[in-house]
C-alpha cells in the first residue's frame, strides 16, 4: 500500500509463550499495517493470537512471553527498542485502548469523571475549556445521556454499554492517533453492540482515528472496518479489504469462518423437517408465570409483591419434538423462564404443565420421572462442569441417580453418550480444564443426556463459544433431535442461530412478551416494533464501510 | 480469552510440580518434628522428668546439649519429649476445629438464607471475644487437663475456620455445576460433600495449616500462663515460664523450647504460603481464568 505512512506497521512479529515444555510460539510472522484513518480488523479464534498481536502493537509484553523477532513500527519508530518512559508517553496519548471487559479496567473506587480527567492530566492535554469541561464533552460525544451526571457516577452505576463508552471515551481522550479495541462488544447484547459499534464508526469518521478492531466476530469487524486480517494459531492467514474477503475468501480457513457464521438475512436452507411430524401435542406448557427475585420483610421472610415482576405474566406452549425459542436482551427475564422450568427458581405465580401435569416449582419438590425427563444445559461450561470431577464421573452421576445400570453398564453407557456428542472414549479420564470450551459444552449436553430427558432447556448455550464451534455444537443439537425426538426450549439473544434452529419463537421485552408465534413468519414479518429493532442490530455483512481511497 | 492458549493437558501438569523451594523447607523441617515427636522417647538422652542429671544450670555440653535447668533436668531431653504432646494437641485441636468450621462454614454458605444470617451473626460475636480471656474462662471453670485445652482451642477456632469455609463457599455455589445438580434433585448434603467441598479444599488445607500454627503459639500461650499440663509436664510452655526466673543466669532453658516452638510456626508458615500460592495458581489456570 504506497501513499502516506502507515500509522502502524508491524514487520514479520514473532512472539513466544513459555509453557511446560520450553518456548512455543504464540504468534508466528505477522506483518501488516495500518494506514491513517484505516481501521483494521484483526479476527481470529481464541489462542489465535490476535490479542498478544494488539498489546504488542503498544509494546506491552505479557508475563512469561518474549519477542521472537520482527518488529513493530509506530509511526516509523520501533516500539521494542523505546525506553520504558517514551512508552509510557505513547500509550494512552499516541495509542488509545478500548479493552474487552470494561468493568474490569474501570478503578471501582473512582468516579468515571474523575478517571477520564486524570488520563488528560497525566498527559499533560491542553484543555482550554478546562479538564472538567472536556470530560463532559468527551462522554457526550460517545453518545452517554445527561454527561454531566455520569460524570460522576461510579463505573458500577453504568450500564455494560455505557462502561464501554466511558471506556472510549478513555482512549480518546488524548486525541490518539490509534486506538486498539480488544473485543469491545463481546459482552453485550446485539442491539446494545450495535449502537456501540454504530458509535465506532461515527467516531472513526470524525475524528479520523486509526483503528484495530480485534475480534472473533466476523460480522462485527465487516461494520467498521475497511480491511480484515484473519489469524489462524499465530499465523496470518489472509488480509483482503473487507468485501472481497467476504466475497471471494482465499484461504480455506477463512472461507471455514464465513461459512460458520449464520446469516440472518439469508432464509434457512436445507433444514430436515420429520417426515409425518406426530400430532402436536404440548409437551411443555407455561400458564402466566411470574417470577420476582426481590425479598420482602425481615430476614427476606415476606413475600413479594408483584410490582418488582421480573418475568410479568409469560404464556407459552412448547410442542413435542420441536424447538421453541425465547429471545431477547439480557434482563429480559428469559434465563429466569428458563430456571423456573428446570425448577432451580420458584416463580412468584403462574403454572408450569408438563405432559399435562403440573410441575411443582423447584426441582427437589418434582418426583424423580419428571426431574429426568428435564435437562438443562446452562451458559457457560466452565461454570456447569465441576472441575474437580472427572468427565467419567459427571456423566455417571446422572446415570446412577436415574438409570439402573450397574457400574460395568454405567462405563459402557459413558463412552456411548460421549460418541453420541462426537468425542472420543479416552476423554472419559479428563478433568474439564483438560478440554476446549466447545468440547466442554459438548460434556455438558451429553451429562443431560445422560438423564434420557425429553426436554432439554438450552440457556445461551453457545454464547461462550468460538463461532465455528457454535455452528458445530448446533449441527450436534440439531441431530439429536432428529435421531430421539427430543423437545428443545432454547434461550438466545442470536437470532441469526434461532431463524435457522427453533421452529416457534417469543420475543420478550422486559419480562413479557411481546411478539409470539412461528419463526419465519415472525422475523420475515415482525409486527412489533422491538422485534424490528433486535432485527436490525444484527450485524449484516454487506454493510461493510468502502475503503478510502 | 485469547493469547496463546497453551495445551491444557500440559498445563495443569505444570500446576502438579507445584511446591516452591521455602514450601519444601517448611515441609521437610515439619516432617523432622514429626519424626522427632514419634521415635524420641527411644533415643531421647535422659527421662522427661528425671531430675539432676547433672548440676543445675550447666551450660550446653556434650552431655547435655541444650544445658539443664534448675532441677537439673536435661533441657534437650524435655524439648524432645514435649514435641509429642505439643504436636498432638495441635493437630488434634486443628483438625476438630476445621472439620467443625468447615461442615458450618459450607452448609451456612450454601444455605444462604435465615438460618446462615442467624449462623454468621453467632460467629461474628464468638470471634470478637478475645481468644485468650475466653480460653482462659472456660479453662478456670471446667477444669485443667489436656484434652480440654484441645477442645477449647477447637472451639475458640471453630468459627474462624467457619466464616473462611463460608467465604470460600460463596465463590463456588454461584457456578452452574452447583444448580445442575440442584436440577438433578441432589440432596443438601449430597451438594455440599459432592460438588462444593471437593472444589474448596484447596482453601481448607491452607486454612487448617494457618490455624496450626496460631494453635501451637495458643496452646504455648496457656502452658506459659500455667492453664495447660500440670508442671512436670515437658510441655514447651509450661518449660518457658519455669525457668523464666532463671533467665538471667541460664538462658537455655528459656531458649531452646522457645526456639523448637518458633522453628516449628516458621516452617509451617512457610508450607501454607507455599500450599496458597499453589492454590492461587490453580484457580486461575482452568475454569474461571478467561472468562
Amino acid at each position: 500500500m504506497s501513499g502516506p505512512q502507515p500509522v502502524a506497521k508491524l514487520e514479520g512479529l514473532c512472539v513466544d509463550y513459555r509453557g511446560a515444555d520450553g518456548w512455543s510460539r504464540a504468534v508466528d510472522g505477522v506483518s501488516f499495517e495500518i494506514a491513517p484513518g484505516e481501521a483494521l480488523g484483526l479476527a481470529g479464534e481464541s489462542g489465535s493470537g490476535k490479542t498478544t498481536v494488539a498489546y504488542s502493537l503498544m509494546g506491552e509484553q505479557r508475563g512469561a512471553s518474549r519477542i521472537g523477532g520482527g518488529r513493530v513500527l509506530f509511526q516509523g519508530r520501533d516500539i521494542f527498542s523505546l525506553p520504558e518512559k517514551d512508552l509510557l508517553a505513547l500509550r494512552g496519548r499516541s495509542i488509545g485502548f478500548v479493552p474487552q471487559n470494561p468493568m474490569a479496567s474501570l478503578t471501582p473506587s473512582m468516579k468515571v469523571g474523575r478517571q477520564i480527567g486524570e488520563m488528560l492530566r497525566f498527559h499533560a492535554v491542553p484543555a482550554p475549556q478546562g479538564v472538567p469541561a472536556r470530560v463532559v464533552e468527551l462522554l457526550e460525544s460517545v453518545g452517554i445521556p445527561n454527561p454531566a451526571a455520569a460524570a460522576r457516577r461510579y463505573p458500577h452505576e453504568l450500564s455494560g454499554g455505557q462502561q464501554q463508552r466511558v471506556a472510549i471515551a478513555m482512549a480518546l481522550a488524548c486525541k490518539p492517533d490509534l486506538v486498539i479495541l480488544d473485543e469491545p462488544t463481546t459482552g453485550l447484547d446485539v442491539t446494545t453492540q450495535k449502537r456501540i459499534l454504530d458509535l465506532l464508526a461515527g467516531l472513526k469518521r470524525e475524528t479520523g482515528v486509526s483503528m484495530l478492531y480485534v475480534s472473533h466476530d466476523l460480522a462485527s469487524l465487516a461494520q467498521i472496518c475497511e480491511r480484515v486480517a484473519v489469524m489462524q494459531k499465530g499465523r496470518l492467514v489472509e488480509a483482503a479489504p473487507t468485501r472481497s474477503l467476504f466475497e471471494r475468501p482465499r484461504h480455506a480457513y477463512t472461507r471455514s469462518l464465513i461459512a460458520a457464521l449464520p446469516r440472518i438475512d439469508v432464509p434457512p436452507e436445507g433444514r430436515l423437517e420429520p417426515l409425518a411430524a406426530p400430532a402436536q401435542d404440548a409437551l411443555l406448557e407455561v400458564d402466566d408465570l411470574r417470577i420476582s427475585y426481590a425479598r420482602g420483610g425481615f430476614l427476606g421472610l415476606g413475600r413479594p409483591s408483584s410490582g418488582s415482576d421480573t418475568v410479568k405474566g409469560v404464556s407459552f406452549t412448547v410442542s413435542r419434538g420441536k424447538t421453541f425459542a425465547l429471545i431477547g436482551e439480557s434482563g429480559s427475564g428469559k434465563s429466569s423462564i428458563a430456571r423456573a422450568v428446570a425448577g432451580l427458581t420458584a416463580p412468584r405465580d403462574g403454572t408450569i404443565r408438563f405432559n399435562g401435569q403440573p410441575l411443582p416449582a423447584l426441582a427437589r419438590q418434582r418426583p424423580m420421572h419428571l426431574r429426568q425427563k428435564i435437562q438443562i444445559i446452562f451458559q457457560n461450561p466452565d461454570s456447569s462442569l465441576n472441575p474437580r470431577k472427572s468427565v467419567r464421573s459427571i456423566l455417571a452421576r446422572p446415570l446412577r441417580m436415574f438409570g439402573t445400570l450397574d457400574a460395568a453398564g454405567r462405563e459402557k453407557r459413558v463412552i456411548e453418550l460421549l460418541e453420541s456428542v462426537r468425542l472420543p472414549a479416552s476423554y472419559a479420564g479428563r478433568r474439564p480444564h483438560q478440554l476446549s470450551g466447545g468440547e466442554r459444552q459438548r460434556v455438558a449436553i451429553a451429562r443431560a443426556l445422560a438423564a434420557e430427558p425429553e426436554l432439554i432447556v438450552c440457556d445461551e448455550i453457545l454464547s461462550a463459544l468460538d463461532v465455528s464451534v457454535q455452528a458445530s455444537v448446533l449441527q450436534l443439537l440439531e441431530t439429536l433431535q432428529r435421531e430421539r425426538g427430543l423437545t428443545y426450549l432454547f434461550i438466545s439473544h442470536d437470532l441469526a442461530v434461532v431463524r435457522w434452529f427453533a421452529r416457534h419463537i417469543g420475543v420478550l421485552s422486559d419480562g413479557a412478551f411481546c411478539e409470539i408465534g412461528d419463526t419465519e413468519t415472525t422475523l420475515s414479518a415482525p409486527t412489533s416494533p422491538y422485534t424490528v429493532q433486535l432485527l436490525e442490530a444484527v450485524p449484516r455483512i454487506d454493510a461493510s464501510p468502502q475503503i478510502v481511497t | 480469552m485469547s493469547v496463546a492458549e497453551i495445551d491444557p493437558v500440559a498445563s495443569s501438569t505444570r500446576a502438579r510440580i507445584g511446591l516452591s523451594a521455602s514450601g519444601w523447607v517448611g515441609a521437610a523441617i515439619i516432617l523432622l518434628y514429626v519424626f522427632v515427636a514419634v521415635t524420641g522417647p527411644w533415643w531421647a538422652p535422659y527421662g522427661a522428668t528425671k531430675i539432676l542429671t547433672g548440676s543445675p544450670f550447666e551450660g550446653a555440653s556434650l552431655q547435655h546439649p541444650f544445658g539443664t535447668d534448675n532441677l537439673g533436668r536435661d533441657v534437650f531431653s524435655r524439648v524432645v519429649f514435649g514435641t509429642r504432646s505439643v504436636l498432638t494437641m495441635t493437630f488434634a485441636a486443628t483438625i476438630l476445629a476445621v472439620l467443625a468450621g468447615g461442615m458450618i462454614g459450607v452448609v451456612l454458605g450454601y444455605l444462604r438464607n435465615w438460618v446462615d444470617e442467624i449462623g454468621m451473626r453467632i460467629v461474628d460475636i464468638l470471634i470478637s471475644i478475645p481468644t485468650l480471656v475466653l480460653a482462659l474462662l472456660i479453662i478456670s471453670a471446667v477444669g485443667n487437663s489436656l484434652w480440654l485445652v484441645v477442645v477449647t482451642v477447637a472451639f475458640l477456632f471453630t468459627p474462624r475456620v467457619a466464616r473462611v469455609a463460608r467465604a470460600a463457599t460463596l465463590n463456588v455455589v454461584t457456578n452452574d455445576y452447583v444448580a445442575a445438580a440442584l436440577a438433578r434433585g441432589e440432596s443438601t448434603m449430597s451438594i455440599c460433600l459432592r460438588e462444593i467441598l471437593p472444589n474448596i479444599m484447596g482453601v481448607m488445607l491452607v486454612e487448617f495449616a494457618i490455624r496450626s500454627a496460631f494453635a501451637i503459639i495458643f496452646i504455648g500461650s496457656l502452658g506459659f500462663l500455667g492453664f495447660g499440663a500440670p508442671p512436670p509436664t515437658p510441655e514447651w510452655g509450661l518449660m518457658i515460664n519455669e525457668a523464666r526466673a532463671n533467665a538471667t543466669n541460664s538462658l537455655w532453658p528459656v531458649l531452646a523450647p522457645a526456639a523448637a516452638m518458633a522453628v516449628l510456626v516458621i516452617a509451617i508458615n512457610l508450607l501454607a504460603d507455599s500450599l496458597s500460592r499453589l492454590i492461587d495458581q490453580q484457580g486461575v489456570s482452568p475454569a474461571k481464568g478467561d472468562k
